[in-house]
């Protein structure tokens, strides 16, 4: 796949990466300015709407999504985005009004502007595997992560629906595989990668996610992973945060650590667990990359 | 000067509701040439049809045009009763006002007004037919069968018994196909081997049969009656002839573990090999990726411990030609392989089955693998992984068939029959199992078919579940299947010991290259076209190239076998006559005008452009021009239309009538 030479994009964190996800904003810009990709933060950006509006009003989730595609024209490139929930509601929309008039009509009376559709909005790992090309990406390494065991975690939103995020193959998609051999680290093949973490039921039913955390974090153990890695602050959350919760339910030990996707790369980038934020994580992840000389 | 009839149809009301016939009749008996005009309610009828004669004769007519239906319904008829009449056939055309006209409007006066047009147009035209003579074609009274499958045997065997001479070519070193894979089979329970073997021992020793096997169709020349195929045999690495079958060398082969394709690579078989005892021939063949003497040069045991002397490993690849009139494709089907998604292939994976990656998901033929008697594991239904009885299995239909959103919407048949039937075979044999079975619905149409699929349920205790199942993984040594039991409303887990998918029945791999080859259509999944879905089912639009079997869309055996008869009823009936007539619709070159640049030759579809010298008669060679053999040519006119100096016509189809049309209008 041919790679891009000019490296500039738009950058869209989404809420959570101002809150609960700070860390991944922080490895984000980080690893990215360490790789020379260029990041400009929307102006003036807002919620997407998240998993929640469209369960409530469908013209209210979508045109807050338009108005902030809208918003991302003012920046040269495309639009990069942290959050697989944001990532997924943006292209949600992108598809939706390209197929449907009547519903971009609607938008167009609600955003008060003309709906833009051209901007391609892309995942960081679209940019770490695509753009940027994982052969860069390898020579970038400062430190390769040999003898860490990873379980990828998709989690739901990244490749699903059929033919709206087309990140990769909605069923076995490679993409974070595929990145974390290039900075050289061991993944695992597992049986829960795809399932659903409950995502934000952690607030209305915790009951259901600790159920299906429990199931992931169980699967990846049983693969022999010592961590895992995921694209989304609603699955980071689940797994990390309920990780202590989930051992007490159910009379089990895990310690598993719980990476974004940018602390691995950025580790292995030469970074310091201080730019990449690894305090903030629940699960300490230092003594597991200490064992592995990666600290 | 001209004397044209014109004979309008009222169809009974089809034509005659929106199109005022004697209008019509009168408007266009007025025109220019025309002798004599009238109209009758059915003139495809009997009392039709002699009205048309009685007015040839008494009106002593030199053209004619029926204004009724399209050409496609009943030019052939009108054709036909002209010529009885005496006149030329292809003096008589017809003016289509009603799948053009009568139909497609409401309004009686527009559409009295168009379809006096469409005849005026018609009686322009016809005015400038020509008198074409029929061709005549010999024909070559013997047959080539591709595919040596269940089709292919029945049809070589129909047609043979007739006494015509059958080359039949099979590309894997024994004819049987898949049906000789199989364990038992529906609604009877009855052995295929028990069933199949003597077809292909009939096959073997009957005279008029000439058995090509480890064989491949190389090049199709010619058309219907004289086709000149050419055949490679590939190298066997052993004399037929010598061979005895005895099956020394396949005990003494130090390479005894190659995964046996025929076992769907549960078994292992020598590097010299026969794929299954029955084999048809009993001759083996040397699989040269996999042989040490291929590879190094070293070994030769095999011609070592051959008695007569069969083993040779300098044999080469040889080309057949032979020349046939008729050609009856049987390549058959393939199941679709879900590890793995074909390169360029609109068809998505079902990486969720874990099919490739988890040992114990296997698919419904390597099933009747191992409930076969024959089979690697002499007919004991064990896990492939550790070879334990599995005492929990799951069945899933539809894998791939009827998945739009994967790439295949149609249904493959012969699933939901066989996954009942593997139901049953694995009551019968582990007494203490159970089956479940997750399907969209139960399609048994067929002679006792329902039955047979109730007999699973109501005797043989399988579970059926409506619903799809959303994802498998592993979990110890047990496979979780997910899935929904609609009926119900719940979600449905099953710890299962093995999991079998009813995967797509596909075309045969390169089912396209040998269409390519053949000149024949086939749709966007490579299943053959057939000339006519309802009326012309067994022949291709390409005269002289028949179907039989699952080559042309997903068939069960007995469907499998009546296509097979009846493509061999049709190489009978192309065989009862010594000559063959073909229209005349075929391209014409003027030599005059033609300067050579073979334009024509390029776009030929068919082939039928040769090069022809012309010489004076001293024998001087003054140009060469474009020659149309009339045997080959299909009639499309696609050279008319290429030709940069006009000097190619197409009979029936010539510029002029097309000009005088336009210029009617």
């Amino acid at each position: 796949m041919p790679t891009k030479n000019s490296l500039d994009y738009a950058y869209y964190p989404g809420c959570s990466l101002h809150a609960s996800a700070g860390e991944y904003d922080l490895s984000t810009r980080k690893l990215f300015k360490a790789l020379g990709i260029g990041l400009t933060e929307v102006p003036d950006w807002f919620c997407c709407g998240a998993t929640p509006a469209h369960n409530v009003d469908e013209l209210l989730s979508l045109s807050l999504c338009a108005k902030n595609l809208e918003l991302a024209e003012q920046v040269e490139g495309d639009l990069a985005v942290a959050c697989a929930a944001c990532f997924s509601r943006l292209k949600f929309t992108q598809h939706t009004l390209e197929e449907n008039s009547t519903k971009r009509k609607q938008v167009e009376t609600a955003i008060d502007a003309p709906v833009k559709l051209d901007g391609k909005v892309k995942h960081l790992l679209e940019i770490l595997a695509r753009d940027l090309g994982l052969e860069r990406l390898a020579a970038s390494v400062k430190k390769p992560l040999s003898g860490l065991k990873v379980a990828c975690y998709y989690g739901c939103l990244l490749t699903r629906p059929p033919d709206v995020p087309n990140l990769d193959c909605i069923e076995a998609p490679t993409i974070m595989e595929d990145v974390l051999g290039a900075v050289g680290a061991e993944t695992v093949a597992w049986s829960h990668r795809m399932e659903c973490c409950g995502a934000n039921f952690t607030l209305s039913r915790p009951g259901v996610v600790i159920q299906l955390t429990n199931a992931i974090l169980e699967s990846a153990k049983a693969a022999g992973a010592d961590c895992v890695m995921v694209g989304c602050p609603l699955c980071h959350g689940n797994l990390d945060i309920r990780q202590k919760e989930i051992e007490g339910v159910y009379k089990t030990t895990y310690n598993m650590p719980v990476f974004y996707l940018t602390q691995l790369v950025g580790l292995a980038a030469g970074l310091s667990a201080d730019q990449l934020g690894l305090d903030a994580l629940i699960v300490n992840p230092l003594p597991l990359l200490k064992e592995k000389h990666l600290l | 000067m001209s004397r044209i009839g014109v004979f309008i149809c009222h169809c009974g009301e089809n034509i005659s509701r929106t199109v005022d016939v004697e209008r019509v009749a009168a408007q266009v008996g007025k025109l220019p040439g025309v002798a004599f005009s009238t109209d009758y309610k059915y003139m495809c009828s009997d009392p039709g049809q002699n009205l048309l004669k009685k007015a040839i004769q008494e009106q002593k007519l030199s053209h004619i045009v029926v204004a009724a239906c399209s050409p496609r319904m009943h030019e052939r008829t009108f054709r036909k009763a002209v010529e009885a009449a005496g006149l030329n056939p292809f003096l008589c055309e017809m003016a289509n006002i009603r799948e053009h006209c009568s139909w497609v409007h409401e309004d009686k006066e527009e559409a009295t007004a168009k379809a006096i047009e469409i005849v005026g147009m018609m009686v322009e035209r016809v005015k400038k037919n020509r008198v074409l003579p029929t061709i005549t074609v010999p024909v070559t009274k013997r047959s080539l069968v591709i595919g040596g499958g269940i089709a292919g045997i029945q049809a070589a065997l129909d047609i043979a018994d007739c006494g015509h001479e059958v080359i039949l070519v099979e590309r894997e070193p024994s004819i049987g196909g898949h049906m000789a894979q199989l364990s038992e089979t529906f609604p009877t329970l009855d052995c295929s081997q028990c069933i199949m073997t003597p077809k292909m021992v009939d096959v073997a020793n009957h005279p008029k049969i000439t058995l090509y096997t480890w064989s491949e169709v190389e090049l199709v020349e010619g058309y219907i009656g004289n086709f000149q195929v050419t055949i490679r045999r590939k190298a066997r690495s052993v004399d037929e002839d010598k061979c005895t079958g005895c099956g020394v060398c396949m005990e003494k082969c130090p390479i005894k573990k190659i995964p046996n394709k025929f076992d769907c690579n549960l078994g292992m078989r020598p590097a010299i090999y026969v794929p299954f005892p029955q084999a048809v021939p009993n001759t083996p063949v040397i699989d040269r990726a996999n042989c040490t003497k291929f590879k190094t040069g070293k070994c030769g045991l095999c011609q070592k411990v051959c008695g007569p002397g069969a083993i040779d490993y300098e044999q080469e690849d040889t080309l057949v030609v032979e020349p046939v009139g008729a050609i009856v494709v049987a390549t058959g089907f393939d199941l679709y392989t879900i590890d793995e998604k074909p390169k360029g292939s609109a068809i998505k994976g079902y990486g969720e089955f874990g099919h490739g990656k988890i040992p114990d998901v296997i698919d419904g033929m390597t099933f009747e693998r191992l409930a076969s008697a024959s089979g690697p594991t002499g007919g004991k239904i064990l896990r492939p992984s550790d070879g334990k009885e599995p005492k929990q299995i799951v069945f899933i239909q539809c894998i791939g068939s009827r998945a739009r959103e994967k790439g295949i919407s149609y249904c493959s048949k012969v699933c939901c029959m066989y996954t009942a039937k593997h139901t049953m075979l694995y009551h019968h044999k582990v007494h203490d199992g159970q089956a479940y079975v997750f399907f969209m619905d139960a399609r048994t149409p067929g002679k006792n078919y329902d039955e047979f699929w109730r007999r699973s349920i109501e005797e043989e205790e399988a579970v059926y579940i409506r619903g799809m199942v959303s994802r498998l993984y592993q979990k110890g040594d047990k496979i979780v299947v997910m899935g929904s039991d609609i009926a119900v409303g719940v979600q449905v887990e099953i710890e299962a010991d093995m999991v079998v998918l009813a995967t797509a029945v596909q075309p045969q791999k390169g089912a396209d290259s040998l269409a390519q080859k053949l000149g024949i259509s086939y749709d966007k999944y490579n299943f053959y076209s057939e000339a006519h879905a309802k009326l012309r089912p067994v022949e291709c639009a390409t005269a002289g190239i028949y179907l039989a079997g699952a080559c042309q869309g997903p068939k069960d055996i007995p469907d499998a076998v009546s296509q097979a008869s009846a493509a061999a009823a049709k190489v009978m009936t192309l065989f009862a006559k010594d000559k063959l007539e073909r229209e005349p619709i075929v391209a014409r070159v003027k030599e005059g005008g033609c300067v050579g640049c073979f334009a024509c030759k390029k776009v030929c579809a068919y082939g039928a452009v040769e090069e022809k010298e012309i010489r004076d008669r001293q024998g001087n060679l003054i140009k060469v021009v474009a020659y149309v053999n009339p045997g080959v040519c299909g009639g499309c006119g696609t050279c008319q239309a290429t030709c940069p100096s006009k000097s190619v016509e197409l009979d029936g189809y010539t510029d002029e009538q097309i000009v005088a049309m336009i210029e009617a209008l």
